[in-house]
């Protein structure tokens, strides 16, 4: 018959075409992966200076004298100067310089929290008192950076080159791990700001999202998808619902501000006012999913368990909504997500502001994650365009430590019916 | 019409052409064997052996048609599990193409009787009486298969009663003949030969009434059979 | 009441006009009975003053073509309807003498009294213990573990489930094959001890082997229950029922005696229905 010719021939046509469409595919991903890639390139490689830090040996005297104390302990040690000691054992590497101003340059070769570090160590042992001790202590920021670019980047002048020449020779400059990223809060110098605070305050702020908006969307979603009766009035909460997921965020933070903080008093800049708005924020998704998942719940177990003489209640919360958990734990994620990357709404309501202490409840004023990242590209210091890129990187591996981890209970969670 | 049974109304046009194709055979077994009546007693009537041995012969048609249709019904209750008048249709041709085999034979003794008789250079044109239960019986036939197909139950009814007149009939030749052989021993065994023709019309007209009552089982859903009087069957 | 459904209404007393055959029993063998029975979806009619009585011990069987409201009807006996809110009855519907849908009747203890088996079997997605013992622990039946126990035993037992199942009860319900699945749900369902099971199509979605065996359960079962089970399937509404009734568009058209039904139906409808004729 022709007929089959005339299939080969059209076969030809629509395999080849798609063929095509697949390639597109492809390329899409290729792009795609392209970009992405190059990205976490970019940012892996800008973010690799911050995870190390320069350090100083110096040989610093604890001379009760020179500190001015005779005892150690918690009361007295604020009393000590500290500064003194420090300034006075770094000139002390190089003792032939006396001009003020190169003096000058000299201490800023040391971090200035090195007096604060050095306090707290002799504060650890009391013993040292009296004593003078080897000690290494951050370096400048500037240094910092200068050695990390091999010299290119970084203020530093020559004669500070020549020391620094010198007390390398010496070994008396080390680079190490900067545990300091992960274990302080923010600073203004680089070489002491951490993300610890910024990490603290992006769980806190997302452990009262989700407590709120899982609560509260999946109560919504139960009520709406299976006791509400249909009528104007819940089609008109479903469509605000619906419209609500398409709000610009910095909208529920001008609302978070006039109600939470305005209206209700809620203390500004804490997790608790960040995780109210967030809550606002996810909660359509989280609703709009648990809706999904909720109907896509096989209506004949609910029948099952409604014709067994079960409760309307009872057939949901156990039957409904085990099955509906993989689903809700997916939008939850999805919102958690969302939320966890959202910084406008939270400028509003003052998580922006510089907070040095690491906030250790919902009531501390505290900032998040990427506010933090926000505030260190903003900063003037060359040392924060690598914390900033740090930043980037464990704000996504946050990311993806949460999703893991939804994911791991979605799975457990999941079950065939 | 009430009694229609719409036969042809199935969505299956396939089951409307079996049942169709099988009711039309069984008006045709029926045809077949009222000629085999008809001839049987016209051989043995004229003492006609060809005709009688005819006869004899053409009965393996209506047995080859007796099994043929039974398959046919069985391979419909196989594949269509019919139900309701459908079911009443098969099971009411299963039973009547088995009389109507029943009368073929029936006619097939009458040929080989006349074969015998003629073989003795004899006929049985004194037992006239023969005719007449055989024609009869024949009407008896007749109306049954007409009421078959027309699925008439009344005419169905009309051909169950009037059985008693063959039976009657029966009766009379019996009487007859055996006042003949009180008459003439030695014509015992022609006598017998005669009387054996005459039961053999009797069954005819017995096998008749048969499919007449399944013509009212199938058309009413009511079985009839056995029932002492008609009357109550009437009241349909 | 809109216009069309008037028009509908009449359309259909030309065309069914009262129930045929024998939908009403003697009074000492009712089990539960249904007199003038009306259901709306919205402004939709699906059921038409339909009447009929279901005998103790019996299985009444429900055929029609699809959207003839057998369905709608069996739901309405065990207020399964209750759960969409756009459906409304009107009419009597008695269990034991007792209006199901009177003020002082709560469904949820009503559909422990009358259960239902479905469609597709629907085990919950737990052990196949746990499916047995879920009505039992809902309802409270059980003392003990023991007695908890023997209830999910006699139960797999009674659904001729349990020499299947006996060594892995801790297994998941969902694991059995489909007819295993179906008598699962029966035993969940007679764990219950109902007085009335409804069945929607209980077999429509096994195999010719699985199907038998339920029908020989639906068989067994009558000796203690009272089964009214709607059916797709004509040859199964006539092994496994001793009544049938045949609905059309909504109106029950003709009830009578399951072989009284299949050889020789009164009405041209039920007729034209079992035979596969237009109509």
């Amino acid at each position: 018959m022709n007929n089959t010719e005339q299939i080969k021939r059209s076969l030809k046509k629509r395999y080849a075409k798609e063929r095509r469409f697949r390639l597109y595919g492809l390329t899409a991903i290729v792009v795609s992966f392209l970009f992405l890639f190059t990205l976490l390139a970019d940012i892996t490689l800008k973010a690799i200076p911050a995870f190390t830090q320069a350090w100083v040996q110096l040989d610093v005297s604890f001379e009760s004298d020179t500190l001015g104390l005779d005892n150690v302990n918690e009361q007295t040690i604020n009393e000590g100067k500290f500064r003194k000691a420090v300034k006075s054992s770094t000139y002390n590497l190089f003792p032939d310089v006396s001009k003020r101003k190169q003096k000058k340059e000299l201490s800023a070769l040391v971090s200035g929290g090195a007096q604060y570090q050095i306090r707290d160590q002799l504060l650890d042992n009391p013993e040292w008192l009296g004593t003078t001790q080897t000690v290494w202590v951050k370096a400048d920021d500037q240094l910092d950076v200068w050695l990390e670019s091999d010299g290119e980047l970084g203020k530093i002048s020559e004669q500070q080159e020549q020391w620094i020449a010198a007390l390398q020779e010496q070994d008396r400059i080390k680079r190490s791990f900067n545990t300091t990223l992960f274990t302080a809060g923010d600073s203004r110098e680089p070489e002491q700001a951490g993300i610890l605070g910024a990490l603290v305050g992006s769980l806190l702020t997302l452990a009262v999202t989700l407590v709120l908006s899982i609560t509260v969307g999946v109560a919504t979603a139960i009520y709406l998808e299976i006791f509400a009766p249909q009528n104007r009035f819940t089609d008109f909460i479903e469509i605000n619902i619906n419209n609500l997921a398409a709000v610009p965020s910095i909208i529920f933070g001008l609302l978070g501000l006039a109600i939470f903080i305005s209206l209700f008093g809620v203390p500004r800049s804490t997790p608790l006012v960040g995780g109210l708005v967030l809550s606002l924020m996810t909660l359509p998704t989280i609703i709009v999913s648990s809706r999904a998942a909720l109907k896509s719940v096989p209506p004949s177990l609910m029948e099952a368990a409604l014709g067994l003489g079960a409760s309307k209640m009872q057939a949901v919360f156990q039957h409904a909504l085990p099955l509906a958990m993989p689903g809700i734990l997916t939008g939850a994620i999805i919102g958690m997500a969302q939320a966890l990357g959202e910084t406008a709404p939270l400028l509003m309501i003052g998580m922006v502001a510089f907070i040095v202490d690491v906030p250790s409840g919902v009531l501390d004023a505290a900032t998040v994650l990427p506010v933090q990242i926000y505030l260190w590209a903003d900063s003037p210091e060359r040392a924060f365009t690598a914390m900033t890129a740090a930043g980037i990187l464990i704000l996504l591996v946050f990311l993806v430590a949460m999703n893991s981890l939804a994911i791991v209970l979605r799975k457990r969670f999941e079950r065939r019916w | 019409m009430e009694n229609d049974l719409h036969i042809d109304q199935h969505i299956s046009q396939r089951f409307n052409e079996e049942l169709e194709d099988l009711r039309s055979k069984v008006l045709e077994m029926g045809g077949l064997v009222e000629q085999q009546v008809m001839d049987g007693t016209d051989a043995l009537v004229n003492g006609d052996a060809e005709l009688g041995a005819k006869v004899v012969e053409r009965d393996t048609q209506v047995n080859a048609m007796e099994v043929a249709m039974d398959e046919s019904c069985v391979e419909i209750i196989a594949r269509r599990q019919p139900t309701a008048s459908d079911l009443r249709l098969i099971v009411s041709i299963i039973k009547t193409i088995t009389d109507l085999e029943r009368i073929g034979d029936q006619a097939e003794k009458l040929g080989a009787f006349a074969v015998q008789l003629s073989d003795k250079g004899v006929s049985a044109d004194k037992y006239s009486n023969l005719e007449n239960i055989s024609s009869k019986a024949l009407a008896v036939l007749r109306k049954a298969l007409d009421a078959f197909a027309r699925m008439d139950h009344e005419a169905a009814l009309e051909a169950a009663k009037m059985d008693e007149k063959v039976d009657q009939e029966y009766e009379a030749i019996l009487r007859q003949v055996m006042t003949y052989m009180m008459e003439d021993p030695r014509e015992i065994k022609k006598a017998m030969r005669v009387l054996w023709a005459a039961r053999a019309l009797e069954r005819i007209g017995d096998h008749a009434k048969n499919i007449s009552e399944y013509v009212v089982y199938l058309v009413k859903g009511k079985d009839i059979r056995h029932l002492d009087s008609l009357p109550e069957a009437k009241s349909l | 009441m809109s216009n069309n459904t008037d028009q509908q209404n009449t359309d259909l007393d030309q065309l069914v006009g009262e129930t045929t055959g024998t939908p009403f029993l003697p009074d000492e063998k009712v089990k539960m009975s249904a007199r003038n029975v009306d259901v709306f979806y919205a402004d939709k009619q699906a059921i038409f003053d339909n009447s009929l009585d279901i005998g103790k011990n019996e299985v009444l069987a429900m055929i029609g073509p699809s959207g003839c409201g057998k369905s709608t009807f069996l739901r309405t006996l065990n207020r399964m309807n209750d759960t969409i809110p756009i459906c409304r009855i009107t009419g009597e519907i008695k269990l034991d003498d007792e209006n199901i849908y009177g003020k002082d009747i709560d469904p949820v203890l009503l559909r422990a009294r009358v259960g239902m088996v479905f469609q597709k079997p629907n085990p919950f997605p737990k052990s196949i213990y746990d499916n047995v013992a879920y009505g039992p622990r809902l309802h409270g039946l059980a003392r003990n573990k023991a007695d908890l126990d023997e209830i999910v035993v006699t139960s797999l037992k009674r659904a001729g489930l349990f020499d299947e199942v006996k060594d892995r009860l801790d297994a998941s319900g969902t694991g059995l094959s489909g007819g295993q699945q179906q008598r699962l749900c029966i035993a969940r369902t007679i764990a219950v001890s109902p007085e009335v099971i409804l069945m929607d199509e209980p077999a429509s979605a096994l195999d010719p082997i699985a199907t038998a065996i339920i029908e020989e359960l639906i068989d067994e079962l009558r000796q203690n229950f009272t089964i009214a089970i709607v059916t797709h399937s004509m040859q199964q509404a006539a092994r496994v029922s001793q009544r049938t009734a045949y609905f059309h568009l909504g109106k029950l058209v003709e009830v009578g005696e399951t072989n009284q039904i299949f050889t020789n139906p009164a009405h041209q409808l039920t007729e034209n229905y079992i035979t596969g004729r237009f109509g």
